[in-house]
């Protein structure tokens, strides 16, 4: 494309789609990070000189330098004003659309009945203006991501209630009935996973064409009662409608959520929703229409009909910074940091030329950013459940506010690093199709909770996992966590594949419960890899020479992309096919019987 | 093999073509014979007696070959049950990787030149996971097409989103 496409009026464009503009200021806010990053290299380059840079700042080089740093600065703001002129986003009833691109011109369409997560993001400089980012994670693996960068805190708060309530199967209110069907009824648009064969559809349609009266959507919901647990409502009404269960459930885990009644930094949409539990599924679409986004605060120009309200949340459980400072103090970044001040010592002591500490300055460097990352990603974490899913919200200066809605958790991995140990803290992390795409965000992206007591470990995996399918649950995630052997019905691995893992052969242990799948590992490095049997991808065996000796193998459950690998070693060959079997039947019976992806939808 | 092969899970499992060794050894071929070339090279031209052990070890290694490539083929079999499909290799490491249609995200059907030669393609299935590993090389065209068409629709009747 050589010529650039006509700047076309906000508004309707020749597809129907309503395009959107990102917020104005965002060129500023871009251009910042290029500046940056020149920043960065230009520093870099000059560490290991530092006199040369003194020496050219000194005399009247830095006119030079000045005059090519404002250059820089605004040759960065006018590239992204030019791609902030062409970026254009467009929300319709079934997919998020974004056009972007000055040289290489991209449209993408993110499908919402697709959606894994919905992130909304704020860097520091953002936030000190009031924007925010908002990331859609489809599963399309790495960048498959849709952003939209920036919007109003406001409008993008709005737009993801708008987003989650559309992906969860609600309909616009209001919306004329032709128009909801002939958005709904074109095959192609219909996603697949509603065909017939597991959707009986004549129940749903009309229950969501009348998603604005909730006593219309539950009855919808109920003629489907022949199958209570699998009714997109009910199955994951222990999150926060039944009002004697909610805290009863997690009380069958043994752990009590955080008792403060609300999030006081998160905004919830209607205050008499957001303390105690009650109720708050019941009335929640009562609550996503009460409250239609006011149209003051709409850019003009945009739609103008009435959007969803935030679905109403209570906090599950918050991390207390002295725990997190805790929990770095107790890592590997300590032991180094040690060695480095030993290194320090050294150095001086021998009375090394002084300079020499520059040589230092590198490894300081990433010894300060490992720590300050563990500081910024984790701090003020918490998490809250909402009919949307979970609500995981942390971050110092980056503050990521992330909905995974029921059903997009793939894998559960609790674990506990060696230093841990004492405090009996642990990492729970998690894998989601979306999260797949970057390496390096993994970090903060896939954690469901950054440093746990026990408890609230068991409340994490509460949360993905509502009904672990054993009758206590308490005591088979116990054992799982710290037990050997046969510990709490765990099928462990035989007294002969010592030979081949002298130390960890005792942890390696499986259990199969109605629900999901339980692989213990790690003797030093506590594991335990929790897969809900609907979410295992496939499966296998394998069994190497010396394995086959002893007659054991090993079972992989294959999962999405992520920092969860379920595999258990060294079982028994026979318990292991046998598992392999049943996990295959298992998988097969679970995915009929799960929940709609759609999860306020009945199906 | 062992009379009661636990990875067998009494199915009938069919082989793939024996084609497949052939084009292997083809591939292992075109850079055997080259190395063997370079590796006589040293003896004749010098006349060392010891040197000799250059190419021998490279003539070892394409008889090892010779031997393993058929065996390995020969271990590479699938089973189609109604819900899955089930692809076992290796016979050192062995693997069985049991694949539910209705988890398969696409389906890749690849052949390169040799393979086209010998008349034989590679389907390959791909799942949302990254290690499920699952492929058959191998297939009779032909096979390979059918094997796609019913992947295909099975996955489409069974499709269960993530």
């Amino acid at each position: 494309m050589s010529v650039p496409a006509p700047v076309r009026p906000e508004g309707v464009g020749e597809d129907g789609y309503v395009w959107r503009r990102m917020h104005p200021v965002t060129p500023l806010l871009r251009g910042w990070k290029i500046i940056a990053a020149v920043l960065i290299i230009a520093s870099t380059q000059f560490t290991g000189d530092i006199r040369g840079a003194a020496r050219l700042l000194g005399g009247d080089g830095w006119v030079a330098v000045l005059g090519g740093f404002v250059l820089v600065a605004l040759v960065a703001v006018a590239w992204s004003f030019v791609s902030w002129r062409v970026t254009r986003y467009a929300v319709t009833d079934e997919a998020v659309h974004l056009r972007q691109g000055i040289v290489f011109r991209q449209q993408r369409q993110a499908r919402l009945d697709r959606l894994q997560a919905i992130d909304v993001v704020q860097p520091l400089l953002a936030r000190l203006v009031g924007l925010s980012e908002l990331r859609l994670e489809v599963a399309g693996g790495a960048g498959s991501r849709v952003s939209l960068a920036f919007l109003r805190e406001t409008e993008a708060d709005a737009l993801r209630a708008e987003l989650l309530a559309l992906a969860a199967g609600l309909r616009r209110p209001g919306t004329p009935g032709e128009r909801t069907t002939s958005a709904a009824a074109p095959g192609a648009a219909r996603p697949l996973d509603q065909a017939p064969s597991w959707f009986p559809g004549a129940a749903a349609e009309p229950a969501a064409g009348m998603a604005g009266s909730s006593g219309e959507r539950l009855e919808g919901a109920a003629q489907d009662g022949s199958e209570p647990s699998s009714s997109g409502v009910t199955s994951w009404a222990p999150y926060g409608s039944q009002p004697a269960s909610s805290s009863g459930t997690p009380a069958a885990y043994g752990a009590q959520p955080a008792s403060s009644a609300d999030a006081s930094g998160i905004p919830a949409a209607d205050g008499s929703l957001a303390g105690p539990p009650a109720g708050a599924v019941p009335s929640y679409a009562d609550a996503r229409y009460a409250r239609p986004y006011p149209a003051a605060t709409t850019r003009p120009g945009a739609v103008t009909e009435p959007t969803f309200a935030t679905a109403p949340e209570h906090l599950v459980y918050e991390l207390p910074m002295p725990r997190l400072l805790g929990s770095i103090i107790l890592s590997g970044g300590t032991v180094w940091f040690a060695l480095f001040i030993v290194a320090i010592v050294v150095m001086i002591s021998v009375s090394a030329p002084f300079e020499a500490i520059y040589s230092l300055v590198p490894m300081a460097f990433a010894l300060f950013s490992f720590f300050w990352q563990r500081i910024n990603g984790s701090a003020t974490f918490r998490a809250a459940t909402s009919p949307d899913g979970i609500r995981l919200r942390h971050g110092l200066t980056e503050t990521r506010l992330q909905t995974l809605p029921p059903g997009r958790v793939q894998a559960v991995r609790l674990h506990q690093p060696l230093l841990w140990r004492g405090k009996d803290w642990w990492r729970v992390v998690v894998n989601v199709a979306g999260y797949a795409g970057d390496r390096e965000k993994q970090g903060t992206e896939t954690v469901l909770h950054p440093v746990a007591t026990r408890d609230e470990a068991l409340l994490a995996l509460w949360l993905v996992l509502p009904d672990l399918g054993v009758d206590d649950p308490r005591a088979a995630v116990q054992a799982g966590l710290v037990g050997l052997g046969e510990d709490g019905g765990y099928t462990a691995a035989p007294r002969r594949s010592r030979w081949v893992d002298p130390i960890g052969w005792r942890r390696h242990g499986v259990l199969v419960t109605r629900r999901a799948l339980l692989l213990r590992s790690g003797r030093f490095w506590r594991r335990l890899d929790v897969v809900p049997h609907e979410r295992t991808q496939s499966l296998a065996l394998e069994q190497g020479p010396l394995q086959r000796q002893l007659d054991v193998a090993s079972v992989a459950a294959h999962s999405v992309h992520g920092p969860v690998v379920p595999r258990i070693e060294h079982l028994d060959t026979a318990v292991a096919v046998a598992l392999l079997e049943e996990q295959a039947e298992r998988a097969r019976h679970a995915r009929r019987t799960a929940a709609p992806e759609q999860w306020m939808r009945s199906r | 093999m062992a009379p009661a092969d636990p990875f067998s899970l009494d199915l009938t499992w069919t082989q793939v073509s024996p084609r497949l060794a052939a084009a292997r050894l083809t591939v292992a071929a075109a850079w055997l014979v080259p190395l063997l070339v370079v590796a006589v090279l040293p003896p004749v031209l010098s006349g060392i007696a010891w040197l000799w052990v250059l190419p021998a070890v490279v003539v070892l290694l394409a008889l090892w070959l010779l031997w393993l490539v058929p065996r390995q083929v020969g271990a590479l079999r699938y089973a189609e049950r109604d819900d899955d499909l089930l692809i076992r290799r290796g016979i050192m490491f062995r693997s069985l990787v049991v694949v539910p249609y209705g988890r398969m995200q696409f389906v890749d059907v690849k052949a390169g030149p040799i393979d086209r030669a010998m008349g034989i393609a590679r389907v390959q299935l791909h799942t949302a996971s990254p290690s499920s590993d699952a492929w058959i090389a191998g297939l009779p065209p032909a096979e390979a097409a059918r094997l796609r068409e019913r992947l295909a629709s099975r996955g489409e009747a069974r499709l269960a989103g993530l």
